[in-house]
């Protein structure tokens, strides 16, 4: 049976086949582990009442990731987007959170752009990023954002990640600095710091590149950040967030049909 | 009880020095020129712990002398000492570590004292609340008594009014039928009324029976009314009795004063019952106005309608709510027990004799002449009379040459000086006994004292002068010291002003070797006896009016020697030399001394970044324990400054030291010394990582840690990367916009520091 010798001329040896199983079963043990570091519901119900998160890692393991903490005084999201995807973003959010972490726990700075500033000396430094040719390249993009709870102002910091802000249908978008966190083509500058009044019922939006750079099926072109702003504006029409996180995860599976996933996806909106 | 601060009040030249604390290590040199009050301070000091003053301290107004001295305490011994002070005073006392205490003079030259400061304030409180009950009774009372008055007065006006009706209807009626005719048994004469009279009469009698009525009704308080007057007089009495004594006391002290006689001396019987008269006055007027505020409470008890027993119980009690059992004088008295000692050092009236009977010094025969020195030798030796009762000789004189020994040696720790050139002198004393051809002393013991060198051994009273002041001054420091079971300050005018300038600088170090035990306080002129690297023991002493010895004397603090007049400087720059104005130290900017040229170069570039318009000149130490020789160098030079440090371990405790040692106040350590925020380890924490990284290091790598931390850790050249900067600033290649935020803020931060320096 010719077609049959052929056809198996092609399949893995048994061997090859179990090593990739094994492969398979520790990426996804790594995915576990990278999603335990990241808040869970009820840690995420505790600090944002009315919230959603889509999150849709394109391989096992992600390079994008969520975060959130909160104080007596504070509440602190962000949503950040590492050079990459698959194991090495992952390893590289795992850096991002644990920075974060030890910079907004530790409270002795509170504000948002200043916090930016502290985690992009802590990455050149775990990636001896020194500017010289040799150098690693890798970065974190991440908007981040910190709730004063008693007063409501918010401030907003962003690393090449913008925030949307949707008030009575109205959107708004803060722009992001155009600096990444870890060694930028130029010499680094500080993050600036966005003050916002916020007011109850506002929605706001943070979000990596996954969602708009995704290629479409039936035009085979990337959706764009114009559309996405407009889609965001639909999904702000519905009250409840898991509406809204329902009706994008909807769009997004209808926009890319049977194209193949290009990035990590995560938008984490909520609802003051 | 350690002395820290004194306040004097009209005496001699002194209208108030202020406020002004002592040394905390216990030695105060006061510097100024002749007559500019330095003595008057000692002897003021003194005049506290006696009591006692003479006319010539008296100002030309006559105003009475009033010294307060403040003490620092542990916390809790207050309450330790004042046996069951009341739960008020209790807490009060228990936080307290200072206890202020005040002598003030009276006329007659008599004088109380009295605490001060916070527990005169809270006890001075029950008084007032005390008198504010009373005065809300007192006017009470008085209404009522005029009441009463107005009573017994409309009561006489009823009966003339009676007796008018009664003579228009019988114009012969006397006054027996006035009165008979209100007898209801007489008839007749009312018959001869008209219906008028008749019902204006009875209109009288009712209001003469319902006044009546009530007068008997206030009879107790009638009582009471007639006392409270009767105390009154007596007391007005009593102080006027006083104001023109006292008159007559102020005449005779102006008498005393031209005459030039001291009070104490003047033999004049009548001036003797003044005296007399005046002390039990002063009594009898503090008796009668306890005794009068008592009745009034008394009276406000009797007027509520209470019993003549419950009122009394009731004023007791009241007195006991209002009034604590202290009074200031009470417990002024009970502290001052606990004070120091003060002893004025008298020159050369303890000089050490030549010889002294053994039988003298057992007896304690202190008008012979040289006693006290040969006591203190002895102290110092720890001999008594027992030691010289050893039967065998031989045994006696190897003792005492061996305690000959140990007795110089400890001398010439502070005698560096030689006799010729290469001789140290040695105390030493021998005894014996007189020989046949003293008389009634043959045999008996005398001690006979040498002061030798290695050329020859001469009696004390051979030797100089200078030498015999040392001898006799070493003795009486260091015998005190052994003596006393109490704190001593020790006050000395002038000491060694006939010592040799190596001498001088030997009673210091004298000073420093018992300052442990003996709080000193001195005068001086000599720059050999002013430590340079401790002008936080100096008060500056002058005129207010340099040119008029008339004017008051002022007392200035190390921080305010910038005020000083040079003459009153003179002994410091004498020393130090004469400030350097150029770039660096100036008489017209306030000094800011900072850690090293780093911080300079950093704190420079900040000025001209921010365009501080301040004036301010930076002044580098060489290192951070170098701050406190700069201070003593500008307060030597009196010179305006302050002191800037950043919160490394080392420089939080130098902001210790100063505040102790230097600045001694709150309102000092504000006006003087900065500290920034503990998250500044050092001048370069005030830049941003950023900030630090672009314009400093000028490198890209990532930096985790503190500025500071990582310039040490890596070992840079500091000064010269923080100069570079400076100079970049200067050229305009770093200007205030190519810093971020954070460094702003840190920067306007630090200007606000600067700016809150006076």
């Amino acid at each position: 049976m010719r077609g049959v010798s052929s056809y198996q001329q092609y399949m893995p040896e048994k061997a090859e086949l179990q090593a990739f199983d094994e492969h398979l079963s520790s990426l996804r043990y790594a995915g576990m582990i990278q999603h335990a570091l990241m808040p869970d519901e009820e840690t995420l119900a505790g600090i944002l009442r009315d919230y959603f998160i889509l999150f849709l890692p394109r391989d096992i393991v992600s390079g994008d990731f969520y975060y959130a903490f909160s104080n007596r005084d504070y509440l602190c999201i962000a949503a950040g987007d590492c050079t990459g995807h698959g194991v090495p973003g992952a390893l590289l959010s795992i850096l991002g959170i644990s920075f974060l972490n030890e910079i907004l726990q530790a409270e002795k700075c509170m504000k948002a752009n200043r916090v930016l500033n502290m985690m992009r000396e802590r990455i050149m430094k775990a990636l001896h990023q020194t500017g010289e040719k040799s150098g690693t390249k890798d970065s974190i993009d991440i908007a981040l954002c910190i709730i004063n709870q008693k007063t409501g102002e918010m401030q907003y910091a962003g690393a090449n990640r913008p925030l949307v802000m949707i008030r009575n249908g109205e959107l708004t978008e803060y722009k992001p600095d155009l600096m990444t966190i870890g060694l930028a083509p130029v010499e680094e500058r500080a993050f600036k710091n966005n003050y916002l009044n916020t007011q109850k019922g506002d929605l706001f939006y943070l979000f990596s590149d996954g969602f708009p750079d995704q290629f479409g099926e039936k035009t085979n072109k990337k959706l764009k950040n114009k559309n996405f702003r407009k889609i965001l504006e639909n999904a702000s029409s519905y009250t409840g967030m898991k509406d809204q996180k329902k009706y994008l995860e909807n769009t997004f599976l209808e926009w890319r049909g049977n194209m193949p996933q290009v990035d990590d996806v995560l938008i984490l909106g909520f609802k003051l | 009880m350690k002395l820290c601060a004194f306040r004097i009040r009209n005496f001699r030249s002194i209208t108030d020095t202020g406020w002004q604390n002592l040394s905390a290590d216990n030695i105060t040199c006061l510097i100024g020129q002749n007559e500019s009050g330095k003595t008057s301070i000692l002897e003021g000091l003194r005049s506290f712990y006696t009591g006692s003053i003479s006319e010539d301290v008296l100002r030309s107004d006559l105003s009475l002398p009033e010294i307060s001295c403040r003490f620092n305490v542990n916390r809790g011994w207050l309450t330790e000492v004042t046996e069951n002070p009341g739960a008020e005073l209790k807490e009060l006392l228990s936080e307290l570590t200072t206890v202020e205490l005040t002598r003030n003079w009276l006329p007659d030259f008599s004088s109380t004292i009295k605490v001060s400061g916070r527990i005169s304030e809270y006890l001075n409180s029950l008084e007032n609340a005390w008198g504010l009950y009373l005065d809300e009774v007192k006017s009470k009372f008085e209404n009522e008594i005029e009441e009463i008055n107005r009573y017994k007065q409309r009561i006489e006006e009823i009966k003339s009014l009676k007796a008018e009706i009664i003579r228009k209807a019988d114009p012969s009626a006397g006054k027996g039928m006035v009165s008979r005719l209100f007898r209801r048994t007489q008839g007749g004469l009312i018959d001869r009324l008209s219906a008028d009279q008749r019902h204006s009469l009875n209109e009288l009698v009712r209001e003469e029976e319902s006044l009546n009525k009530t007068l008997t009704g206030k009879q107790v308080i009638a009582g009471a009314g007639i006392e409270y007057k009767s105390l009154l007089n007596k007391l007005e009495e009593t102080e006027r009795k006083l104001n023109e004594l006292e008159s007559i006391l102020e005449e005779y002290h102006q008498k005393m004063t031209l005459l030039l006689m001291p009070i104490e001396k003047h033999e004049d019987p009548e001036w003797t019952k003044v005296l007399e008269d005046f002390r039990n006055s002063r009594i009898e007027k503090e008796k009668l106005k306890s005794t009068l505020e008592s009745h009034i409470a008394f009276s406000g008890y009797l007027m509520e309608g209470r019993s003549a027993e419950e009122a009394q119980l009731l004023t007791l009690e009241a007195m006991r709510r209002y009034k604590s059992q202290y009074t200031s004088e009470i417990l002024g008295r009970k502290y001052f027990e606990y004070c120091p000692d003060v002893v004025m050092f008298e020159d050369f009236g303890s000089l050490l004799p030549n010889r002294i009977d053994l039988e003298d010094i057992i007896t304690g025969n202190e008008q012979v002449e040289g006693y006290k020195a040969a006591r203190n030798f002895l102290t110092l030796a720890k001999l008594d009379y027992s030691f010289f009762q050893q039967p065998s000789s031989r045994i006696l004189k190897q003792k005492i040459e061996n305690l000959n020994n140990t007795l110089t040696v400890n001398f010439q720790d502070f005698w560096q000086q030689s006799i010729g050139r290469n001789n140290k002198i040695k105390i030493q004393f021998e005894l014996d006994h007189y020989s046949l051809s003293f008389g009634d002393k043959a045999g008996k013991p005398y001690l006979e004292f040498w002061v030798k060198d290695s050329g020859e051994r001469l009696y004390p009273k051979q030797r100089s002068r200078g030498v015999r002041w040392f001898l006799s001054f070493y003795m009486e420091l260091k015998a005190s010291a052994m003596r006393s079971t109490k704190p001593i300050v020790l006050l000395v005018d002038e000491p060694g002003i006939s010592l040799h300038a190596r001498a001088q600088e030997d009673v210091l170090k004298v000073f420093e070797d018992i300052k442990d035990r003996i709080q000193i306080i001195y005068t001086t002129h000599s720059p050999h006896l002013v430590d340079v690297n401790k002008m936080h023991r100096i008060l500056a002493v002058q005129r207010d009016d340099l040119d008029n010895l008339k004017s008051t004397t002022r007392v200035l603090d190390p921080l305010e020697l910038a005020s000083a007049s040079p003459d009153t400087l003179s002994p410091l720059q004498n020393i130090m030399g004469n400030p350097h104005f150029s770039e660096g130290f100036a008489s017209n900017r306030l000094n800011l001394i900072v850690n090293d040229t780093g911080t300079f170069y950093l704190l420079s570039a900040i000025i001209h970044v921010t365009g501080f318009k301040g004036k301010i000149s930076i002044i580098p130490s060489t290192d951070v324990s170098s701050i406190p020789l700069m201070c003593n160098i500008l307060m030597g030079w009196g010179l305006k400054f302050a002191v800037l440090l950043f919160g490394n371990d080392k420089e939080r405790k130098l902001a210790e030291y100063l505040k102790e040692n230097l600045f001694k106040t709150e309102e000092k350590d504000s006006d003087y010394l900065i500290v920034t925020d503990p998250g500044f380890l050092n001048a370069e924490d005030l830049l941003s990582t950023l900030d630090f990284k672009n314009h400093v290091l000028k490198t890209r790598e990532g930096i985790t840690i503190p500025n500071s931390v990582y310039m040490e850790e890596k070992e840079l050249p500091r000064s010269f990367l923080l100069s570079r900067l400076l100079s970049d600033v200067r050229q305009g290649k770093i200007g205030a916009g190519d810093f971020d935020e954070e460094t702003n803020e840190n920067f306007r931060y630090l200007i606000d520091l600067l700016i809150g320096l006076k």
